[in-house]
């Protein structure tokens, strides 16, 4: 019984997982078309609800940023030198589009559940 | 804080080092501004155990370094079907070519059990480092072209590429209520083939490997195999290598899933052979006696273990010949219906 529980735990785990990865892209995406930097992006997220762990969170503001989605600057800001993060112009576009398929995706499954 | 410090420093000797300064910086100036925010809350500075308990939930130093890694796999989703084609070619015809090197090797020298069994047991270690500089070699250009996209542009365009004219035409109809033959299965059966052709070829020099611990009995023995043996024995080889052959064969042009009508057929009509020449054997001597004077006392015997081999010979040829018609009778009713459909 414990066993079991432990794998179907596991594949939860591993769907959640699966299912929010591209969800936290976007999400991330979404917030940068203001500038923020690592903290306050993972602040502002967590205050829609959206929690990032902070070693999941800044290696993908690098990884957005080596795609060209995200443009990145360092800046002086309470007396600590801090890395701003906002989307690029191509960012902006495949944001748009990701938005859209996302929007279509939400649809088809509301669609699916009535 | 000296907690974080050590923390950062940690993470920092499992980062590239090329951009180690700068994420570290990074990680600094978000960690320390989540610090203040923590202390500002609680109005003092953190205890060591909560200074530990937010570490904690940060995670492991190596493991929070590995995300800022860019490939996190030794082979990945693109390049890992052609590997495992590769791999599995390359390591079958490091087999074939292995078998073949070893044979030729053996038949140069003396043929000797420990040199046969030397052979065998070098064959898993030589697979092994073939196999390993394979995935070497595709973990190299995974690796290149994950740091140098533009450099492998066909790589990413490759499965991209694909046309549906390329497939191959149908495989021949498999056998109705049967799963065909899968990959796995019929590399085993070529492996086990291999492994019983050795065994066999042990056998003149190893008589335990058939007769068990009775081999032992053999010099004591008042009987000895009279000379058709010798004929038979290099059959029953010939057969065993012809199917292996066959089979390796098969498996080369990828019709390993195919019903195998034909080679039951050659190897059936090709066993009656040995086994015609076991029946013509006059008087079915098939032993006889070392010494004639043990005549009265092991005569009856010998006659009787002649005459059970007689009629093992006459029950196998029997059914083989049964199964031969009956593989030609469904070869012929398969080519007749065919016929009548495309009429």
């Amino acid at each position: 019984m414990g066993y079991s529980m432990t794998i179907a735990d596991n594949l939860f785990e591993n769907l959640r997982l699966e299912l929010r990865r591209g969800c936290l892209t976007l999400a991330a995406l979404a917030q940068l078309r203001q500038e923020h930097y690592g903290y306050t992006l993972r602040k502002a997220l967590a205050e829609h609800g959206l929690e990032i762990d902070e070693s999941t969170l800044y290696p993908l503001l690098r990884r957005l940023e080596a795609q060209g989605l995200l443009t990145s600057e360092w800046r002086e800001e309470e007396k600590r030198n801090k890395r701003f993060y906002r989307l690029s112009s191509d960012g902006e576009q495949i944001f748009a589009e990701l938005l859209e398929e996302w929007q279509a995706i939400n649809t088809s499954i509301n669609s699916i559940l009535q | 804080m000296d907690l974080l410090d050590r923390y950062l420093q940690a993470v920092k000797k499992h980062l590239p080092w090329k951009r180690q300064d700068d994420i570290i910086a990074e990680l600094r100036a978000n960690l320390e501004a989540q610090l203040e925010d923590k202390e500002t809350g609680l109005g003092r500075p953190l205890s060591m155990g909560e200074a530990e308990d937010w570490l904690r939930q940060i995670g492991p130093p190596r493991q929070v370094a590995a995300r800022y890694q860019p490939q996190q796999y030794l082979i990945g989703p693109v390049l890992f079907p052609s590997y495992l084609f590769v791999l599995r070619i390359v390591c079958f015809w490091t087999m074939i070519a292995y078998t073949i090197g070893s044979v030729a090797l053996l038949a140069t020298g003396t043929v000797s059990e420990s040199r046969v069994l030397e052979a065998v047991l070098r064959a898993p270690g030589f697979l092994l480092t073939v196999a390993a500089w394979v995935t070497l070699g595709f973990a190299v250009v995974e690796f290149a072209a994950t740091r140098r996209p533009e450099k492998f542009p066909t790589l990413a365009g490759s499965l991209s590429n694909w046309t549906p004219s390329t497939l191959p035409p149908l495989e021949k109809e498999a056998i109705r209520g049967k799963k065909p033959r899968s990959f796995a299965s019929a590399v085993a059966e070529v492996i086990f083939g291999f492994l019983f052709l050795v065994w066999l070829l042990l056998i003149p020099h190893y008589p335990f490997l058939l007769m068990g611990p009775g081999a032992l009995y053999l010099p004591y023995s008042p009987f000895q195999f009279a000379p058709v043996w010798v004929p038979v024995f290099w059959w029953v080889v010939a057969l065993n290598v012809t199917q292996l052959v066959w089979r390796c064969v098969d498996l080369i042009r990828g019709a390993w899933r195919q019903q195998r009508r034909a080679e039951r057929i050659v190897i059936s009509a090709f066993g009656l052979i040995p086994l015609g020449m076991l029946l013509a054997v006059p008087d079915h001597a098939y032993f006889t006696l070392k010494n004639v004077t043990d005549q009265a006392r092991y005569g009856a015997a010998r006659d009787s273990i002649n005459l059970s081999i007689k009629w093992s010979a006459l029950v196998i040829c029997a059914i083989t010949v049964l199964q031969l018609l009956w593989s030609i009778w469904r070869i012929s009713l398969d080519c007749y219906r065919k016929r009548a459909a495309a009429m």
